[in-house]
This record gives structure tokens, sequence and C-alpha cells, in this order.
């Protein structure tokens, strides 16, 4: 739950933060206490969106909506019903966390701009109704905040007081976000954002996930926004439900860096002081100073360091504090992969079945009335040729396509029969899949990859570690382990897929073409890992267009032409008979034969 | 009481008004729409090229006399150069960056732009002072101005001619093969970043002339743009990103709905009213009302 405090890294960090502290309290003039209070309060704010804009990658225009919520909830219940806003910012951010939760779900599936632009036009209506609803919040005019005095109303005359309580508040907001960064959930978070199918088969629920950055985020805004209306004593639509401010915070993020916990803090301390010194300094010219200075810092980041200041500068800064004494106490943790099923248990009998599978798409009748039944503890080859509707059955059977027609059912380990309906639910049920066109999390570490598979079964960190250390021995990575995924070769990343869906814990393994496109020594290799993965006692369905490694590994073909099953059987009589033959190379490839 | 024959032609004046309202947005409508078509890039920054449109239409009408509409062309040329200077300097730089840091590019752009307005001419509201285009016309009962009609008009011819030389040029085909397949136009030949230039720079003179049309009728002051580049998303996406009927079609949509809403609802609400649809549409029909965008990518 807490960072290691004898990690330069982590000390480094909180020293730096309480300079925030410690300066104003030092100079002890007004300017300066106001300077620090809206850093704190900004840091707090981007640092909560960068929960959603930064780690999941959802590029939200509209956060000053919880903002608003928060500020308007804690000042109406001051207002109208004398309630303490430490009480009414709970309120505020539980009314957030309804919004975020009806925002989010319908635009999730939404990307890039469209997604910006459903959440400026969720700020917008937000905006007009709390106009509207003017008998109540003041409308347009806004809404004065009674001068309460007192720790109580959250209003103070001090303003080191102010300081100390946004400084609580962005120490909590950054709590929480290291606290995401460091979990399984930030894991997935990231997965996501990077390749929502290849997370969703590892057995991630890329809707909820989403929905969870979300809320946490909107929680954490409307905090700030409930001590915002307290500090300003005024809360008015326009400034509460701000297109300007949501672009702001998410410029502060962006500044500091994207995805990274220390990012958004850096950013506002960079650009903020200097915006609001250059207002003052350049006030001859009026309004829009400092906004002109935002525009133009914006368009210089994304040109020259797009990936902010902490993306660019980051590594050597590490580099440098990781010079300073440690302690590390570096945590052994014992763990035993275990409750695997044995071979013996269950051999011969089925695992998983697909029964009279039927999917249309337009006119092409893609998959006609396929069943299949994959065996435990055998290598099952699909074969057939290109355009045959391989994949489109092998999607079938991962639940990335839901067949118009006919079930899928998966034996679970405690011998029940399940039908699972989605990609995520069929992982849970003990399916891994690899994908034909690899999905490596390119940013990520091999390491990392792999602990997104064993997430899975475990939330600790420390077991996922030890989990993905044991798949890279059978899938020959050990040696990569530190590698940036996209760092690998052909056959580097079809083996991660392979660990990937491995770390899963599978007791099905759908391979997607694993040996296409490697050399002849990575196919060696690869064919040597599909067996160590059998042996391991993983029944193995594999589609595979490289004839010869099939026939050597599979203990039972299905060919599949025209979308329907053409032939089941032993790989010798498979090879050899007519139909195949005619299927693979045609009609006249057979009458030249007979001839 | 209102009479009968009072409801029906206040109903009629209603939907002329939406209609000549929709004109004033489709002008403004048919450069975002051909921008991000062809670019693919949701320009933020649009309703500030409006903007500085409208200052250079007024700082011209005020310092030469010239009427807006003389000074449209000239503005277009201006805004045309300012389009694809950022196209070349600025987003050019960037296609092949994650979109998520070409929306940060374009809404600095569109920062920067507002606030070098507010600093050099302040917040205050300005306006050309001319006649011709501000007279009302009666037509039996109804009323109308000039000005807007002419506005409509323009719109619709703006849209018919952009529409022919999208359909009926190489560059108009340079700019559809690259709207469908960056990579393919690329193949067969097409210059990639300055047909993206070329396209990026009309977007802009577009709005250009929709700045000296829309003069005559509104005000001029730093957040003009937000005001009117809001509601071109909404139209945008409704029509179908991308697509040039769909944003003729739904700006006549949009104005028919301010203005009935706006009467019927409530003023304060009929916005409500329209985001609500915008957000029903990306939600549930991401191509746009008429399918013909791609705005599920």
């Amino acid at each position: 739950m807490l960072p290691n405090f004898n990690n330069p890294r982590v000390y480094v960090s909180l020293l730096s933060l309480l300079i925030l502290l410690a300066l104003p309290l030092a100079v002890q003039s007004p300017f300066v206490y106001h300077l620090a209070i809206q850093v704190c309060v900004f840091a707090g704010l981007a640092a909560a969106w960068n929960i959603v804009g930064g780690f999941a990658g959802q590029l939200s225009l509209g956060h000053a909506v919880f903002y608003g919520i928060g500020s308007y909830t804690a000042g109406l219940l001051v207002a109208k019903f004398g309630i303490s806003p430490w009480i009414g910012m709970f309120v505020g951010a539980a009314l957030s966390m309804v919004a975020a939760t009806i925002i989010a779900y319908p635009t999730l599936r939404l990307r890039g701009p469209f997604f910006s632009l459903a959440t400026i036009a969720f700020l917008e209506v937000a905006r007009l109704l709390v106009i509207y609803m003017g008998s109540w919040t003041g409308g347009s005019a806004g809404l004065n905040v009674p001068l309460q005095i007192g720790l109580p109303w959250m209003i103070f005359r001090e303003k080191s007081a102010y300081l100390f309580v946004a400084f609580g508040f962005l120490v909590v907001t950054l709590w929480v976000s290291w606290l995401v960064r460091h979990s399984r959930f930030g894991f997935y978070l990231i997965a996501v954002r990077e390749r929502e199918d290849a997370a969703r088969a590892v057995g991630v629920n890329a809707v909820r996930v989403k929905i969870a950055a979300a809320v946490i985020s909107a929680a954490l805004t409307s905090f700030i926004g409930s001590f915002h209306a307290m500090y300003l004593t005024f809360v008015e639509p326009s400034a509460a439900f701000s297109l300007e401010m949501s672009i702001q915070i998410a410029m502060f993020a962006l500044i500091g860096g994207l995805g990274t916990v220390a990012g958004p803090v850096i950013g506002t301390v960079m650009v903020l002081p200097v915006a609001e010194l250059a207002r003052g300094w350049l006030s001859a010219f009026g309004n829009g100073t400092h906004g002109f200075v935002y525009g133009m810092l914006l368009v210089v980041t994304v040109l020259f360091i797009p990936r902010g200041l902490v993306g660019h500068l980051g590594k050597s800064a590490q580099r440098l504090i990781d010079r300073l004494p440690s302690r590390r106490t570096d945590v052994k943790t014992n763990t035993t992969l275990a409750q695997k099923t044995s071979p013996a248990r269950h051999q011969g009998k089925p695992v998983l079945k697909a029964e009279g599978l039927y999917k249309r798409f337009g006119g092409l009748q893609a998959t006609n009335d396929v069943s299949i039944t994959l065996h435990a503890g055998e290598i099952l080859g699909v074969i057939g040729p290109n355009g045959a509707g391989k994949t489109t059955v092998f999607n079938q059977l991962s639940g990335f396509i839901r067949p118009d027609q006919g079930t899928v059912s998966v034996l679970t380990e405690d011998g029940q029969w399940i039908t699972p309906t989605s990609p995520e639910t069929f992982a849970r049920a003990g399916v891994g899949r690899t994908f034909q066109v690899v999905q490596p999390f390119a940013g990520l570490s091999v390491m990392e990859n792999i602990m997104l598979g064993a997430f899975m079964h475990t939330s600790d960190k420390a077991q996922a570690k030890a989990i993905a250390i044991e798949v890279a021995e059978i899938t020959d990575l050990t040696t990569l382990l530190d590698t940036e995924a996209r760092g690998l070769t052909v056959g580097g990343m079809k083996r991660l897929e392979v660990a990937r869906a491995l770390a899963t814990r599978p007791r099905v393994l759908l391979l997607d073409e694993v040996l296409a496109g490697l050399n002849p020594s990575d196919v060696v290799r690869a064919i040597e890992m599909i067996r160590r993965i059998r042996d391991a006692g993983v029944s193995v369905l594999m589609i595979e267009h490289l004839m010869q490694a099939t026939m050597a590994l599979s203990d039972r073909i299905i060919v599949i032409h025209l979308g329907r099953v053409l032939k089941e059987g032993q790989p010798a009589d498979v090879v050899n008979d007519p139909e195949v033959i005619q299927a693979y190379l045609g009609k006249g490839y057979v009458h030249a034969q007979a001839a | 009481m209102r009479s009968l024959g009072a409801t029906v032609s206040i109903f009629i004046q209603l939907l002329l008004n939406g209609l000549l309202l929709g004109g004033a947005y489709a002008i403004v409508s048919i450069g975002l729409t051909l921008i991000f078509g062809v670019v693919r890039v949701v320009n933020f920054a649009h309703g500030e090229f409006l903007m500085i449109g409208m200052y250079a239409v007024w700082l011209l009408a005020q310092h030469f006399g010239l009427h807006p509409y003389v000074s449209a062309l000239l503005v277009a040329l201006l805004l045309f150069v300012l389009g694809a200077s950022m196209q070349r300097f600025i987003i050019q730089p960037l296609l092949s960056a994650d979109p998520h840091i070409q929306v940060f590019a374009t809404i600095g752009v569109s920062t920067a732009l507002l606030n070098l307005a507010l600093m050099v001419f302040g917040a205050d509201v300005r306006k050309a002072d001319v006649v011709f285009g501000t007279e009302s016309l009666m037509v039996g009962p109804l009323t109308l101005v000039s000005g807007q009609l002419i506005t409509f008009v323009v719109a619709l011819v703006v849209a018919a001619g952009m529409h022919l030389f999208l359909q009926r040029t190489y560059t108009g085909r340079a700019f559809r093969a690259l709207a469908q397949n960056r990579m393919a136009a690329a193949l067969m030949g097409v210059n990639v970043n300055s047909t993206y230039v070329l396209a990026f720079g009309i977007g802009a003179g577009l709005v250009g002339l929709a700045s000296g049309l829309l003069a005559v009728q509104y005000p001029v002051f730093p957040t003009v743009g937000q005001y009117f580049v809001l509601t071109a998303f909404v139209i945008v996406v409704l029509g179908g990103m991308g697509s040039l009927p769909g944003a003729v079609i739904g700006s006549l949509f949009i104005g028919l709905i301010d203005s009935l809403a706006g009467f019927y609802i409530g003023p304060d609400l009929k916005e409500v009213v329209y985001f609500l649809i915008f957000l029903a549409i990306l939600i549930v029909r991401p191509t746009g009302l008429f399918g013909l965008g791609r705005g599920s990518e």
C-alpha cells in the first residue's frame, strides 16, 4: 500500500514535493502562497485526470464536469443546508462517480478525438443545465459560499492553512495515482490502452477497467473541486464547467508526461507559475497573456517533447537519483505454480467442444456447420487453404466472434462444462490464445508482457513475476526478460504471444500460426516449445500453414475448406486424402496425377 | 389565445429562420468536414480561424471601408495561407504520431489564437457597420434578413462547387483517395504532404469566406469561434465525419432544431437539445445520421 521509502526515487520525489510546502512558508508572501495553493490544486487535478487520460489513454476534455460537480455540491450544501464541506465533498464525489459511470459507459468504444468531443459535449450539457436550474444553483451569476471561518467550513483566515489542506489533497491524489500505477489494475489499464484485444485475451474485462479508471479519477477531481470552491468562496458555471480548465488540466499532464505518476506534478510546477508570472508582467497587453503562453507551450510540447518532460528526461534523472544511497530490501517470495492439471488425469477426455458452428459475413458463409472436439493432452492441428475460414473458427473458439448458431463449451477445472461468451470469460475458463498478427504490448518489457497474463490468477506483483520467470523458461525468453517487447525479433514476438497466453495457466491453448514467418532455426525452437507445453499438461489446438511441422507435431488433424470440416484424422491419412489434395492444389493437379 | 392562422405563420417563420441559420452553420462546417475527411485531423482551431477571419473583415471595413462581402475573398486567401502553414509546420510533423497528440496540437493553436485576440483586441464586441446585407425583407407575413439569404445561397453554391471539385478534378480525386487510404494513395503517385497542405488550406479558406458572410450579421469577439465551432462539430458528426452532403444536411437540421427548440422548449435549453442529439449520434450511430461518415474508426 505504501512505496518503499528507502528507495532513492521515492524519497527524492517526496522531498521535492515538500518544497511546495516549505518555500511559501519561508517566503511568507501572499502571492507565493496563492501560487503554491494553485499549483497543489492543479497538480492534483492533472494527476487525477492522468488516471483516465494517461494510464487509460482516453483523452477527456470534459474533466471540469467532475470539478464542477464537486464545487457545486459542496457549495450548495454549505449555502442551503449548512452542511460542512468535509461531508459535502464526499457527497460531491459520490455524485461525480455516478456521473462518471453514466459518461464512461456509452463513450467507451469511441476513440481519439471522438471520445474528446463526447466529453466536451457532456461538459457543455452540464454547464447549460446548471445555468438553467438557476433557481437553486444561482444560475450564470454564480453562487457565493457563506464566509464561516474555521476548520469545519474549510475557510481560513491564514493562507498557510489553505496551503496545508491543498497539499493534503495533492498527496492523497498522488498516493492513489501511485497505487494505480503499481497495481495489477494499472497494468490492466496500460494493456487496454495499448491493445484492447490482447488484453481481453488474457482475461481483462476492458469495459470494467475503463469505467473503474473514470470513476476513481472523477472522485479525486471532485474532492479537489470541493476544496477549490471553499478557497475561492465563489462558484460560477462558466468557471466551474469550463472547457478552458479541462484543457489546462490535460495540458499540464501532457507537458509533464502522460501515464507517469510524477509527470502531472512536474508539468504543473513548470508551467503554471510561468504563466501566472507572465500574466503579471505582461498585464499591459490585457487579458489572455497566460492563455497565449499555454497555447504556445502546448504546440511546442507536442512538436518537440511529445512524451513530456518525464518521458524524455526521466530516464537520465532516474539514473542520477539511483546513485543515492538506498537500503533495498529484496523481497523474496516463494511461489509455486501448482494446481496444473496433471496430464494423466483427464488424458483423452474432451476439454473443448465446438458444436455446429455457423457464421455468416454478409454474403460469405465463413463457417458452415463446424464441430471440433479437443481432447486432453493432445495436439490438434487445424489446416486448410487460404480463406478456408480457419481464423474465423479460431475467433469463435476464443470468444472474439460470436457464432450465429452453435455453441462452444469448455471443461472447467472442477469438471463442469460451461459456455463462455466473451474473450475474457473464455480466458478465465482456461482457454488461452495467441494472435496470428502478433499483439505485443510494445512499450512494456517482456517480463511485464508475461506478467499481464499471470495477473489473471494473482493480484500480487511478486507472484506474477515468479510466474513470468517460470513461463519464460518454457518459451525460451529468459535472457530477454528485460528487453522492451518492440525490440524482439519475429520469432521472439511469436514466443512472447505464447508466453503471455501460458501465463494465464490455460488448460487449453489455441495457437494461431505461431510458426508462420519464422526462420528455420526459430521453427525448430518453436516446435520444441509446443511439445514442452503439451508435456506440461496443456491441450493444444494449432492453426498452421507449415505442413511438415504440423504433421510432425499433431496427434490429430482437421482440414477446413470453404468454411466446412473437410476431413478429420491421423496426419498420415489426412495428407494422402484425395479430397484434401484437391482442396489445396485444385482439380487440375488431381487429374494430372491420375493421367 | 393565438388564432390558428397566427400559429401556423409563426411555425413557418420558425422553419424559415431555422433553414437560414442552417445556411450560416453550413458555410462554417464545410471546411471543417473537408479537413477531417482528407487529413483525418479534428481541427479544434477551426473556430479561431473563423474568429481571425471576422476580425480581418472588421479591420478592412473600419480602415478601408471594404464591404465584408468584398473582403471575404481577400480573407479567404489569408486563411488559406494560415491553414496551409498550420498543416505544413504543425500537423505534418505529427502525421504518424498518436491521435491524441494531434488533438493537443490543434487545441494548442486554438488556445494561443484565442488568447492572442484577447490580448490584441480585448474582450469588446465589435461589428462592421454595413447596410447591404442587413435589410429586412417582407415576403407576405414572413420576414427575413437579406444577408441571411445571401449566406444561405452562397453556402449551397460552395457546397455544390466543392462536391463537383471532389468528383471531377484530379486534385479532388486525390483528396478522396487520401481520405480512404493514405498509403495506397501515395503508392498511386499522390503527393501526400502537398495534397494535405492544399486540403487544409482550402478548408481554412472556406472558413475565411464564411467569416465575410457572417460578419454582416454577427459581431466579432475573441470567443466567437467557440460559439460556432461547437455547433459545427455537432453538425459534422451528425452528417457523418468527412461527408460534404452530410454537413449541409446536418447544418439545416441543427438550424431547424435551434429555431424550433429555442421557441417551443426555451432558448436556454436549445443547445442542450442538440448536444444530446450529438451524444446520441456519437454513441449509437458513429457513422452519422445518414451513414455517410467514418466516425466509428
